[in-house]
């Protein structure tokens, strides 16, 4: 092959190009779940986390979950406490995967693996999605683990539910592992993360009306008489909590929401968290 | 492999880099810097920190982009195509880059899907450049278990798994012991005979820059210099006398005398240019008696460096070895 035209040359760059990026893309994702099966201490997590809040917090709080209306004691929602935290743990599973995803962000940064991959002739979009779908991959591992414990929970979960569930825990996996990238992207020092993520995860989690309702029978006056007005207005500004109504109306068909509004969110999430990811990434 | 040979447009050329200009802030970090690399060359990179040697690898590397000027990389354009021109080279940055939580093969094998090496000759190269290393029998083992000098052979057989015609080198024998040194230096002359390898290395040994078919000497951005060795010490170097006075007085006398030809270095000698072919036996005679030892030192690249920066080689050894710890006691420049 002596002769090569240019536009033969342009075409074999192309391939490469192709391959460089569908090799990349697995190449990354690969790397990611490699590296969480072989970090014990975060499967530990993503398997003991789940069982306290379900077998513990769940089972304890069980008992207290009902109210008092017109002098008479009946549960305020027409849900066990299991039943009603059972979605939202597997959204906190998700949710602290996900932004742990971001430590090996730091990791890579700290360590020069980043170079490694600068250096390569992958886009800088190719990258970041690698690691974004890699990070919501393991999420969801993690989410399905508690899933396991819908037995437990007495969630009868129909194969249905599973596969349209899968699809929503991957939405949010691929949300929060994008806001884990924005949020690495601002912690200049590792033992910054620990703190950042206790500042992050459990104000996001408690503030998602993941472990006490809305009351859907009161009005929104009447909420705000229950309920502080300041932790309403956090609560409904929470996209977190838009999530957590999605698994729940998906898992034990019951929506605090319009229904359309927690895929919304999360889309929006999804494409906008990577967005600013994406824009932060090219511009470093 | 035809798609290896077609893309021979600058055939000759491994780097070229013309008028390459850079600023942060008012600092002129590189200034109006030219110069070609010739295919196949051993081309090394000499200069004190802060000399602009890094910031020009960093544009090589396509990782930088420049305020001016224009570098190409085996005919690809680092700016307008820098997908092109990263598949063509290949880099070992001097703080290691490797992923220390999966195997030796599984670092390589990562390296060659991202660089988009097809399946068979992946796997072909990965053994080969293995052997190459002598790292074969560690293929499986996680790379945090391997020494900082595996790690650096490691590094050097990863940036041989794609088709690269270029290799950066990093200061790539800092840190280590001289055995390993060798060893490094042994697989880049093998590498150079096996595939037709530009090498662009920097280096503060002395004796690694003398191998090297051209040398350009940089400081505060400008290229000084740039020829093979031989012809740069023919042009600029001198005799040097290393010279270690016995007291304080003596220092400052020889100091003050002969002023602009003395250098002190870290490890208290005083390096005296040697000028004019009597001066050895005027200067023992003045001051035999009065120092510890003194050792004469041919014209070397030390004393090229030292005439054109007038700055020591051993000086900028030492803070390069002091960077290099403190970066592994930071855990890493980010840390900041």
């Amino acid at each position: 092959m002596s002769m090569i035209t240019a536009d033969g040359e342009e075409e074999s760059e192309n391939i490469a190009l192709v391959r460089v990026v569908l090799g990349g893309l697995y190449a990354i994702w690969l790397r990611e779940v490699k590296r969480a099966i072989r970090d014990r201490g975060q499967l530990f997590g993503g398997f003991s986390r789940p069982i306290l809040w379900v077998v513990i917090m769940g089972v304890g709080l069980n008992p207290y979950f009902r109210g008092e209306v017109y002098g008479e004691v009946r549960f305020v929602v027409p849900y066990t406490y299991l039943q009603f935290i059972f979605p939202a743990v597997i959204a906190l599973n998700i949710l602290y995967t996900s932004v742990q995803a971001a430590v090996s962000v730091i990791w890579d940064r700290e360590f020069g693996f980043l170079r490694e991959v600068l250096v390569s002739p992958m886009p800088r979009s190719v990258i970041l999605l690698g690691k974004v779908l890699g990070g919501a991959t393991v999420a969801l591992f993690h989410g399905s683990l508690a899933l396991v414990l819908s037995y437990f929970a007495d969630v009868p979960i129909s194969p249905g539910d599973i596969l349209s569930g899968l699809g929503l825990m991957f939405l949010l996996a691929f949300g929060l592992t994008s806001l884990g990238v924005i949020i690495a992207n601002r912690i200049r020092s590792f033992e910054g993360f620990g703190v950042f993520s206790n500042a992050v995860i459990l104000p996001l989690y408690f503030t998602s009306s993941s472990v006490f309702p809305l009351d859907p029978a009161l009005t929104s006056a009447q909420t705000r008489v229950v309920y502080p007005e300041w932790l309403v207005r956090v609560v409904e500004l929470n996209p977190l909590t838009y999530a957590v109504d999605a698994l729940r109306g998906n898992f034990i068909h019951f929506y605090q929401f319009d229904p359309r509004l927690g895929p919304l969110v999360m889309a929006a999430m999804a494409v906008g968290f990577f967005t600013i990811a994406l824009i932060e990434f090219r511009r470093n | 492999m035809a798609v290896e040979g077609a893309v021979g447009i600058s055939a000759g050329i491994g780097v070229e880099v013309s008028g390459l200009t850079k600023r942060y802030g008012t600092v002129l970090a590189l200034d109006h810097v030219s110069f070609d690399v010739k295919a196949g060359e051993l081309f090394a990179l000499l200069g004190p920190n802060g000399a602009g040697k890094t910031t020009l690898l960093h544009i090589l590397c396509t990782i930088m982009t420049p305020d001016e000027g224009t570098a190409k990389i085996a005919g690809a354009d680092v700016v307008r195509q820098p997908l092109r021109a990263r598949r063509r080279l290949g880099v070992v940055f001097q703080e290691p880059s490797l992923d220390d939580r999966l195997t030796l093969y599984e670092n390589l094998d990562f390296h060659g899907l991202v660089y988009g090496v097809p399946a068979a000759l992946r796997h072909r190269r990965i053994d080969e450049m293995l052997a190459m290393v002598e790292l074969s029998e560690w293929r499986d083992r996680l790379v945090r278990t391997l020494s900082v000098g595996m790690k650096r052979r490691l590094e050097i057989a990863r940036a041989l798994i794609h088709d690269s015609r270029v290799l950066f080198l990093d200061e790539p024998t800092v840190g280590l012991d001289a055995q390993s040194r060798a060893r490094i230096w042994r697989y880049l002359h093998e590498l150079r005979l096996q595939r037709q390898l530009t090498l662009i290395v920097t280096t503060h040994y002395i004796e690694e820059v003398e191998q090297a078919d051209r040398v350009a000497i940089i400081d505060v951005g400008k290229l000084l210099a740039i020829d093979s060795p031989a012809a740069l010490k023919t042009a600029y170097g001198h005799e040097l006398l290393d010279v270690t006075p016995h007291d304080p007085a003596v220092e400052a006398e020889i100091l003050t005398r002969f002023g602009d030809r003395v250098t002190k270095g870290t490890d208290g000698a005083l390096t005296i240019k040697v000028e004019d072919a009597g001066f050895i036996e005027a200067f023992l005679a003045d001051y035999g008696s009065r120092i510890r030892s003194m050792s004469r030192k041919e014209p070397s690249l030390e004393s090229v460096f030292l005439s054109l920066t007038g700055r020591t080689i051993r000086d900028q050894g030492a803070t390069a070895r002091e960077r290099t710890l403190a970066f592994g006691k930071q855990g890493g420049e980010h840390t900041r």
